[in-house]
């Protein structure tokens, strides 16, 4: 997120564009990654119970990262703009579900939606909070297209290091003590 | 039955516990800016000096990326060998460890856990735990995919129907 921890707000929707998938770019994305023979194969997809080709559910779920990491670029600009230091958010540990609901067909566009469903400070790493998000996929005709639940992390902003905790972090920079130091956590 | 997969192994074919290597890919420092270019246009995936700077102290690839080319291996190493009917989603996706350039990952996928989707007796739905280790041994990515197989039979879908009333999926699979 662009924002810092504190300022999440919870169950506020961030759209986060649309796109449009063509066939060009789903057998593309098949024969790289999914080449299943409904995701390449017009002919032969048209045997299967998809009735034609579809577009790899992998497919649709990185278009929607991308979706997300142009929004939140341009939600960072519009924050500077207005004077404001945006947030600092961190690598993903992880997603916990992603439900391909309904298949996306040529032609389909496909509408995102971020939300911010939960947060808390981490326990494992000071200074910064996770960030429980859902990314929502919904097509032209409403029905939704994959539901995930997300995890990021977030900087906290007005986070002061504990002077223990700063003096032990400074001596996970040693090398044999850090490594001994990061043994324990 | 449906003549693209009539030859392949069905839902029936399958055993809980089945573990297959699907082989490994290097991650080249041109493959992870090419699809950082085109997913995750991240800093610390685009740009060597900027990711040098970074938590990860070098290029590493996108998880999204790990991910993909590991669902290229399952493909190839699994799914197109079975009756696969599409992908219903999945699960418990941990990126461990930042795959940096140059690594070498590769990936096992073992049969977790098998039932007959209770909505479409033609399906049934395998788990398949999927690890990812990079060259020294670490585990890199973990996650449990739910995927529809074709039955042979859908007549035993319709009985085990009875016995499987914990089954909620509803997905069409993609």
């Amino acid at each position: 997120m662009t924002r810092w921890f504190e300022d999440v707000t919870i169950d506020e929707p961030f759209p986060l564009g649309s796109h449009t998938f063509t066939e060009a770019e789903i057998l593309a994305f098949g024969r790289e990654y999914d080449p299943q023979y409904f995701h390449v194969d017009p002919a032969a997809a048209s045997q299967s119970h998809f009735g034609g080709v579809v577009a790899s559910g992998w497919h649709t779920v990185l278009v929607g990262h991308r979706k997300m990491v142009d929004a939140l670029d341009a939600e960072e600009v519009r924050l500077r703009d207005l004077g404001q230091e945006p947030g600092v958010s961190g690598p993903s540990p992880g997603v916990n579900r992603m439900e391909f609901k309904s298949p996306v067909r040529p032609g389909d566009t496909v509408t995102y939606m971020l939300t911010v469903t939960g947060k808390r400070p981490s326990n494992s790493i000071p200074g910064w909070g996770l960030l429980f998000n859902s990314l929502d996929a919904v097509n032209q005709r409403g029905e939704t297209v994959y539901h995930a639940e997300l995890v990021g992390f977030s900087k906290l902003r007005d986070f002061k290091m504990p002077r223990r905790l700063a003096m032990l972090q400074a001596l996970t920079k040693v090398p044999v003590l850090g490594k001994l130091l990061g043994q324990r956590s | 039955m449906n003549p693209i997969t009539a030859d392949r192994r069905h839902f029936e074919d399958l055993v809980v516990g089945e573990t297959v290597n699907l082989g490994s890919v290097k991650v080249t420092r041109e493959m992870i800016l090419s699809f950082a270019r085109e997913f995750d246009p991240l800093p610390f995936h685009l740009d060597e000096a900027a990711a040098k700077r970074s938590l990860l102290g070098g290029l590493a690839s996108s998880g999204w990326q790990t991910a993909a080319l590991t669902l290229r291996l399952l493909g190839d190493g699994f799914l197109n060998r079975i009756a696969a009917a599409g992908g219903l989603g999945f699960s418990d996706l941990k990126w461990k460890k930042p795959v940096m350039k140059g690594d070498t990952i590769w990936a096992t996928a073992t049969v977790a856990e098998l039932r007959r989707s209770r909505h479409h007796p033609q399906w049934g739905i395998v788990g398949i735990d999927l690890a990812v280790r990079n060259q020294r041994g670490q585990p890199v990515m973990t996650m449990r995919l739910a995927n529809l197989v074709e039955a042979r039979d859908p007549e035993t879908g319709m009985q085990a129907q009875v016995v499987q009333p914990y089954d909620v999926e509803q997905g069409g699979g993609q």
